[in-house]
């Protein structure tokens, strides 16, 4: 909670992770596929010998060199920038449980991109054997750097009973293997490779695209025919493998995806069912678009059209992503870790076990927080003695407590509560607003709201998506005061509370 | 025996293929279909625009029909609407297909008709093809306006009062028209009689004879050449045939097309607002669709600077103007050995582009 909050407005954090990690979906699986697609093209021309493959596979290796080599390495790094930034407490997390999974995935990385240059740089300087041993120790380099990652992205979703039990002893680590070889790690390691595989054909079908059909309508028609085919294993493989790794997901998460496939008639579903139905269409309409433009008709297939594929691949992966996202909800480390950084399982305090959700709620979210001044803590001590003192006074007449004394201060604690517990995921004005969400509700509207947040009922309609708000009684009104004068105050008064803070 | 034309190589289809050529010269009609080839250049992907309209058009038909066995115009249009978003299974995804369509058929037959004009479709032979085009992006427009406020909630009741604003500006025969449109002196269920007469009878029946011309004429005289690959030698140029190959291009582009509104329509559900209460006041920012806001801004730009009737007479005097210009330009620049004529009609093009963005970008930036 004492990490700064990485405040983006209007997107919000988790949509910058989101662009970058996208973005570097589409590359670092090409670099997986695109790095099996090489040697197994290479050989299938040195075998046939075709001089004609062999001039085109260069011209690929130096594309997905550039691509892969620079775009992907640059997104991969700004993921753990961006979600350092955005989530503190879940990177430390995954850090002090698999920084040697890091370590290993990085020695693979570095001969991945060691191997990635020389394959290019030695085309037709090296006898052809070995220039093949060379692509495929990329392709077996980089299937590990997937084989690793795998781990360490499942964990988030299912960390297993196993971690669970130990989760805040400080003996996670000796559990690694069982938090690495968790649940979803196989089907999400097949659905990875078969989606690196689907990629290898859709970024090959960019380069085939550039060959001259007028020229060289042999080789275009072979080249576009034969990486179309690329895409084959994920079509039919795809739906048994997704079945399976939805059956490995936990209940109470699947539970999410069940009830907005049970609502879909009524329009009332949930965004994350939304995501696997434009998954879903997405990624059959790729197999459709590419038969009916690329296979069919491989002599006029253009650049334009293989941009539209891409495109297409863009949306699937885009969908897939938010939706693999989405399912957590409301954590970050399913069972673990809430979405605003409150852990769920007790955490060991001078050997004494203890839950946070208690903690905060019994000794305050904010009081050992380094972003409020001595005065701010001794203005709401004042604060809260008023307001204990009043409800005492109202609890004896039965009437309702006086309105709140609302002071910069007490705005203030508000703003430190939003930005503490909802901003992961909230923004003021844009995506996921909070002017939105509370629209036309008043202070006690709101109040009820946070109450039932606080509260955590299992009856609760926000359980399944809200992770529970924590603090003391008068953190949460000064949360619902902020919010109030959010929604109703002008804009300019609460941001000038912000600025002169 | 004589040799099949039937497109599929299979024995059965071959047989019912055989059987309905013989009664229905389905043969003649794949030949037809065939003799149009397709330029094949670095600007092919503007030819697609028109069909992807086409798609859209067609979405509007199925869906529209599918909202007819629900909605009820008239004192309970809004109630419906209301049923068929909320009560009713998959209401919402028919309604959301259905204005999401709208918008993108509105938006694709500017892109088409734009990337006509820049590419010099417009020139002899197709002048009909060009006019005729104008004709539907027009009557485009009108069912936009009309479908507007079939819901009848608070926005569609505000907008389409700002939106009359427009042919009410119209010196001397406004006021009439104003009335005429609405069936009263005010919007109110007799307007969305009258819309809803408009938006299912009068236009289609309009529309679509039209639209049989529009696609006649592109079939006789096939698609233009823009005017940089004319100056490639002929023997260099590449086409492929109208169908099936161009067809299967048509179809990929259909399906992405679907794919974008499917996304539009599940993830950005059309909502429905309150009902319309005329003594209210009107919602802040009030406007009208997209494609009607560079008129709107220009008129509430004009209106500003030239208060009263100059500022409206200036308005409609600059549309008028506009739209003429538009319309006759085939006619100014007929001929692909008119340079400057050429020069002119291409700087026109882009000025009217740049215009529209501009005025509708400003539009929504002062709202």
């Amino acid at each position: 909670m004492n990490y700064p909050v990485w405040d983006v407005p209007i997107i919000g954090s988790g949509w910058v992770i989101g662009m970058i990690a996208i973005f570097h979906v589409m590359i670092s699986h090409f670099a997986i596929g695109g790095g099996i697609y090489l040697p197994f093209a290479e050989a299938r021309a040195l075998k046939r010998g075709r001089k004609d493959w062999l001039e085109f596979l260069p011209r690929h290796s130096k594309f997905f060199l550039i691509l892969t080599g620079v775009y992907g390495a640059v997104s991969g790094v700004g993921i753990w920038f961006a979600i350092g930034l955005a989530a503190p407490e879940a990177t430390s997390t995954l850090i002090h449980n698999f920084v040697f999974g890091w370590a290993i995935e990085w020695v693979f990385f570095l001969i991945e991109l060691s191997t990635a240059a020389v394959y290019y740089y030695t085309w037709n300087r090296i006898p052809d054997k070995l220039h093949l041993k060379v692509g495929w120790l990329y392709a077996g380099t980089s299937i590990m750097t997937l084989v690793i990652i795998n781990g360490i992205l499942t964990f988030m979703l299912t960390p297993g009973e196993s971690w669970l039990a130990v989760a805040g002893t400080g003996k996670e680590s000796a559990h690694f293997f069982q938090a690495f070889f968790n649940p979803t790690y196989w089907p999400s390691l097949f659905l990875r490779t078969l989606v690196c595989l689907s990629l290898a054909a859709v970024w090959a079908l960019v380069t085939g695209s550039l060959i001259n059909g007028r020229k060289q309508p042999e080789l275009k028609t072979e080249v576009i025919r034969f990486s179309t085919k690329w895409l084959l294993p994920a079509f039919f493989l795809m739906p048994p493998c997704f079945v399976w790794y939805l059956l490995m997901v936990p209940e109470s998460q699947r539970a999410l995806l069940e009830l907005g496939i049970s609502t879909i008639g009524a329009g009332t579903f949930t965004q994350v069912t939304r995501m696997v139905l434009v998954s879903i269409m997405t990624s059959a309409t790729i197999l459709g678009v590419v038969y009916f433009i690329a296979y069919r008709d491989p002599k006029t297939f253009r650049v334009g059209y293989a941009c539209a594929v891409v495109f297409l691949a863009l949306a699937a992966t885009g969908s897939t992503e938010q939706a693999r996202e989405m399912l957590r909800k409301p954590y970050v480390v399913v069972d673990h870790m809430y979405s605003n950084a409150v852990r769920k399982t007790p955490v060991n305090v001078n050997g004494e076990a203890i839950k946070e959700v208690d903690r905060f709620n019994r000794d305050g979210y904010l009081t050992n927080s380094i972003w409020a001044t001595e005065q701010e803590k001794a203005a709401w001590a004042q604060w809260d003695r008023q307001r204990e003192a009043a409800q005492v006074v109202n609890a004896s007449t039965d009437e309702q407590p006086a309105a709140p004394n609302v002071t910069p201060e007490i705005l203030r604690r508000g703003e430190l509560m939003f930005r503490g517990q909802c901003m992961a995921c909230h923004t003021t004005d844009g995506y996921r607003a909070m002017r939105g969400f509370l629209n036309e509700r008043d202070l006690q509207s709101i109040k009820n709201i946070l109450g039932m947040l606080h509260g955590y009922e299992e009856t609760s309609p926000y359980r399944t998506y809200m992770p529970p708000l924590v603090g003391t009684e008068q953190e949460i009104e000064a949360l619902a005061i902020y919010l109030d004068n959010m929604v109703n105050g002008t804009q300019a008064q609460t941001e000038n509370v912000a600025s002169a803070q | 025996m004589q040799k099949s034309s039937c497109p599929v190589r299979n024995r059965y289809a071959t047989a019912v293929w055989n059987y309905a050529d013989e009664r229905l010269g389905l043969s003649e009609l794949l030949a037809f279909a065939g003799k149009k080839q397709v330029p094949q250049h670095k600007h092919s992907f503007w030819y697609y625009w028109g069909g992807i309209s086409l798609f859209f058009f067609l979405v509007q038909c199925l869906t529209g029909v599918l909202l007819l066995v629900y909605y009820r115009p008239g004192a309970e249009a809004y109630e419906s609407v209301r049923q068929i978003t909320y009560d009713i299974e998959f209401g919402w995804l028919v309604r959301s297909a259905h204005s999401w369509s709208a918008n993108l058929m509105v938006f694709a037959v500017f892109v088409h008709m734009f990337s006509v004009f820049l590419m010099k479709a417009y020139r002899k032979p197709r002048e009909f093809g060009w006019w005729s085009g104008l004709g539907l992006l027009g009557l485009a427009m009108v069912f936009g306006f009309s479908g507007y406020l079939l819901p009848m909630d608070e926005l569609a009741y505000f907008a389409t009062k700002v939106g009359l604003e427009i042919p009410m500006s119209t010196p001397v025969i406004g006021p009439f028209l104003g009335d005429l449109i609405r069936g009263g002196p005010e919007v109110g269920e007799h307007t969305v009689q009258r819309f809803f007469a408009l938006h299912v009878v009068i236009l289609p029946a309009l529309f679509v004879p039209l639209l049989m011309f529009h696609l006649w004429l592109v079939q006789r005289h096939g698609n233009a050449i823009p005017p940089g690959e004319e100056a490639v030698p002929a023997a260099e140029r590449e086409s492929i045939p109208f169908f099936p190959n161009f067809m299967m291009k048509d179809v990929a582009m259909w399906l992405i097309a679907l794919n974008v509104l499917a996304l539009l329509a599940s993830v950005y559900p059309w909502q429905l607002g309150p009902p319309a209460n005329p003594i209210a006041p009107a919602p802040l920012g009030i406007h009208p669709e997209w494609y009607f806001m560079s008129q709107f801004q220009l008129l509430k730009v004009l209106g500003n600077w030239f208060p009263g009737i100059t500022g409206e007479i200036l308005g409609i005097g600059l549309f008028t103007i506009g739209g003429i210009v538009w319309a006759v330009i085939p006619l100014y620049d007929n001929d692909s050995r008119n340079g400057r004529r050429g020069r002119i009609a291409t700087y026109i093009g882009f000025g009217a582009i740049a215009g529209l963005i501009a005025l509708t970008a400003w539009g929504y930036w002062v709202l």
